[in-house]
């Protein structure tokens, strides 16, 4: 807590004040995680994506393993969304 | 179970005025999986040509293009009709012979006045647009030609233009472009030209018709209405004949293509001039059946044999062999690549797990009650067998939602009034009834899924390796799979030993080995480093790979992420439609309030159809992506051939 006193103190800051801050850098650190990673996600799948779906119009029996391609950068925005949770939950 | 069924390669020798017979009984069993004859001079087949097809089969053909043309033409399949009482093959035969050429020429004769008709309302429709921009100009059209010494153009320019010679012009302006009719003298056509030309003139076609231009148009709009309604006439005639005759026309396809396979088979079939021999598997169950009735049908004038499957060579059809309730997880196999023959088949595991993993990131009463009534209602509309299988998939993963959402205690994204969530809840917010997310339990619940759906895929990755190779690379490949599972223990067992985490083992009070590593950090080590040889030892490359185990085990977090997302949106959809719209309109009602409600019931609805059908991509994809791409590539190689039996499944006609 002493700590905290000074360092508010040092910033002209209350704790309160420095505290409110600190959730607020969270939610942005957590929108700034999914926001990226989605970005991200969706540039990767966007090539795999347009070849995904070429090669299905092709032959039909490649459906499975487009669809697998294409889904491959979602682990992306998946990692980002468990760092936002735990950003904003832990 | 766990493996596809059993298969047994059948020879089938006789002579050649047994084939109908065989082939009849073959065809009826709906078994035989007839292995093409290649005439590639293959050992034992001196001699043997392709066989020709059976008297009628041409006729036959025909008959059946026929059908499948007028089927086309007034869109009928054979999918999207009801199983109607069937007909006895003498009926269809008959009613074929006396009534298909009379709907032939009807339908044909219907499509063909269609056609013209459709085609003269392009005509009609080109003229009109031909004749619209004159429309704005006071000029006759007749005006326009029938000039010895003088030149009509018409067309577009982007601003308006002087000519220096005599003519006559006429501009009527529009927002972007203007529009010119000149006449002028033929002999000065270049200077006008040039002139024209300076301003971006686009010509025009200027229309070979006289009167008014907007008494022309309206003339063939007229027309083109009068037309239109015609063509219309035609189309309920199709719709009519199409209702009136789509049964029959299904079950005479249905008679014609078994009769066409049928006459067709010999083609298959190996034949000398005297006899033929047919290759095919048959399920191993199944060969003394076959044997009987084609040994009865024949008076015994024929050979049929079971040859040793060579299981390297051979590439034997894979069927699956699976308890009723795993049946329709078939097809999300099938999606990816059918089992080999010496693979494992890991349908019966999907079945169990993919509705689990679905009800996981979908927990909520209430969207399974929605999917589950989507399941039945749809069924009306996919009749197809593949359709089925995925609405009895869609099924199950709905029960398996309904479970996780009494578990989760959730409905619609509210929390269950008077029930607390088993175990974790997922509620974002406290104050609305909810308990607070579990998220950190959650999060490692999920983890621990993933460790485990991994390992059980490396140890299937050992045993199908067990199976299908032989010597050294067996063994070698063996290891390796023994490997990864042992650095991916050996990963979690050090991290154990370094933090305490909830939910897992807390190995940080081993005692000390050196300095800051204890007896867990030691254990891990020699894990890891002994996996890492064995991986090593099949292919160095693999080595590389070896960052895949956290993203593959962290991959399973989306179980957790994905269904705390789709709780969030219906909590989002919840307080905007509830809390801000109707909440507080009901407590002092008036005009006004009564449209906000309304406009937030709209919202509700919305959202909540949003959230569904994300609720089915999200818990859908995730749970089977976490198959095909985490599961699947740790020992499923697939790539099995289908197995085809010949013979069909009867559903609008007799035998």
């Amino acid at each position: 807590m002493a700590a905290e006193v000074v360092a508010a103190l040092d910033v002209g800051m209350t704790v309160e004040q420095i505290k409110a801050t600190q959730i607020g850098m969270k939610a942005l650190g957590a929108g700034i995680a999914v926001g990226l990673t989605g970005i991200g996600a969706g540039v990767a799948e966007m090539a795999i994506g347009s070849a995904a779906v070429g090669a299905t119009a092709e032959n039909k029996d490649m459906f499975g393993l487009a669809l697998l391609f294409t889904v491959i950068p979602e682990t992306i925005v998946i990692f980002g969304l468990v760092v936002a949770l735990l950003l904003l939950f832990v | 179970m766990l493996k596809p069924k059993q298969m047994s390669r059948l020879l089938i020798a006789a002579s050649r005025d047994q084939m109908a017979p065989v082939i009849a009984e073959l065809y009826r069993h709906n078994l035989f999986h007839i292995e093409d004859y290649v005439d590639a001079g293959a050992e034992g087949y001196e001699g043997f040509k392709i066989g020709s097809p059976l008297s009628g089969a041409s006729e036959k053909s025909a008959d059946l293009i026929k059908i499948r043309a007028i089927s086309n033409a007034i869109a009928v399949h054979a999918d999207d009709v009801d199983a109607a009482p069937s007909c006895s093959r003498d009926e269809l035969q008959t009613k074929i012979e006396r009534e298909l050429p009379l709907l032939e020429r009807e339908v044909e004769e219907l499509m063909v006045k269609r056609s013209k008709l459709e085609t003269r309302v392009k005509e009609l429709e080109q003229k009109i647009a031909e004749i619209t921009p004159f429309a704005d100009i006071p000029v006759d059209l007749n005006l326009y030609h029938g000039y010895k010494r003088f030149t009509t153009i018409a067309g577009y320019v982007s601003r308006e233009v002087t000519l220096n010679v005599p003519h006559e012009m006429h501009l009527s302006k529009g927002k972007e472009k203007n529009f010119l009719v000149v006449i002028f003298p033929t002999e000065q056509k270049s200077e006008v030209d040039k002139a024209l030309a300076e301003a971006g003139f686009q010509p025009v076609p200027v229309p070979e018709e006289s009167g008014s231009a907007r008494g022309r148009i309206e003339f063939y709009s007229g027309e083109t209405a009068a037309l239109n309604k015609e063509i219309q006439e035609i189309s309920k005639q199709l719709e009519d004949t199409k209702q009136k005759n789509a049964a029959f026309l299904v079950s005479c396809e249905e008679l014609l293509k078994a009769e066409v396979d049928q006459t067709e088979a010999p083609l298959r079939f190996a034949t000398t001039k005297q006899t033929f021999v047919a290759e095919g598997w048959v399920p191993t169950d199944k060969v003394a059946a076959i044997t009987n009735s084609l040994v009865y049908m024949t008076d015994g004038k024929v050979f049929v044999t079971v040859v040793p499957t060579d299981i390297e060579h051979d590439s034997v059809p894979v069927e699956y062999n699976n308890p009723d309730f795993a049946k329709p997880t078939q097809v999300l196999l099938d999606v990816y690549s059918r089992p080999k023959y010496t693979e494992l088949d890991p349908t019966l595991m999907i079945s169990i797990v993919f509705p689990l993993f679905f009800g996981l990131i979908l927990g909520d009463v209430g969207y399974g009650l929605i999917l589950l009534v989507m399941a039945y209602g749809l069924r009306k509309f996919l009749k197809g067998d593949d359709g089925r299988m995925l609405l009895d998939v869609l099924r199950n993963a709905s029960i398996s939602s309904i479970i996780f959402g009494i578990i989760f205690s959730e409905f619609l994204g509210f929390a269950i009034p008077g029930w607390k969530p088993i175990l974790y809840s997922r509620h974002l917010m406290s104050e609305h009834g909810g308990h607070g997310p579990n998220i950190p339990e959650l999060m490692v619940v999920s983890v621990w899924i993933g460790i485990i759906h991994l390992t059980l895929g490396r140890i299937l990755g050992i045993i199908n390796h067990a199976q299908q190779d032989h010597g050294h690379h067996r063994t070698l490949a063996i290891l390796a799979n023994f490997g990864w599972i042992a650095v991916m223990w050996g990963i979690l067992i050090a991290i154990w030993s370094t933090v305490a985490m909830p939910l897992m083992p807390d190995l940080t009070g081993l005692p000390a080995v050196v300095s800051l590593l204890n007896v867990g950090h030691l254990i891990g080590g020699v894990l890891l480093i002994a996996g890492l040889l064995f991986i090593a030892r099949e292919s160095v490359l693999e080595v590389i790979e070896l960052p895949s185990i956290i993203s593959h085990v962290l991959s399973y977090s989306r179980l957790v992420a994905v269904g705390l997302s789709s709780v969030a949106i219906a909590m989002v959809v919840n307080f905007l439609s509830i809390t801000m719209f109707i909440e507080p309109q009901l407590e002092n009602l008036s005009v006004v309030g009564v449209v906000i409600i309304l406009f937030g019931i709209v919202v509700f609805v919305l959202g909540h159809a949003l959230n569904t059908a994300l609720g089915i991509l999200g818990g859908g994809l995730h749970s089977i992506r976490l198959h095909y791409v985490e599961f699947f590539t740790k020992f499923y190689k697939g790539g099995g051939k289908k197995y085809i039996p010949f013979g069909m499944k009867r559903r609008f006609t007799e035998e």
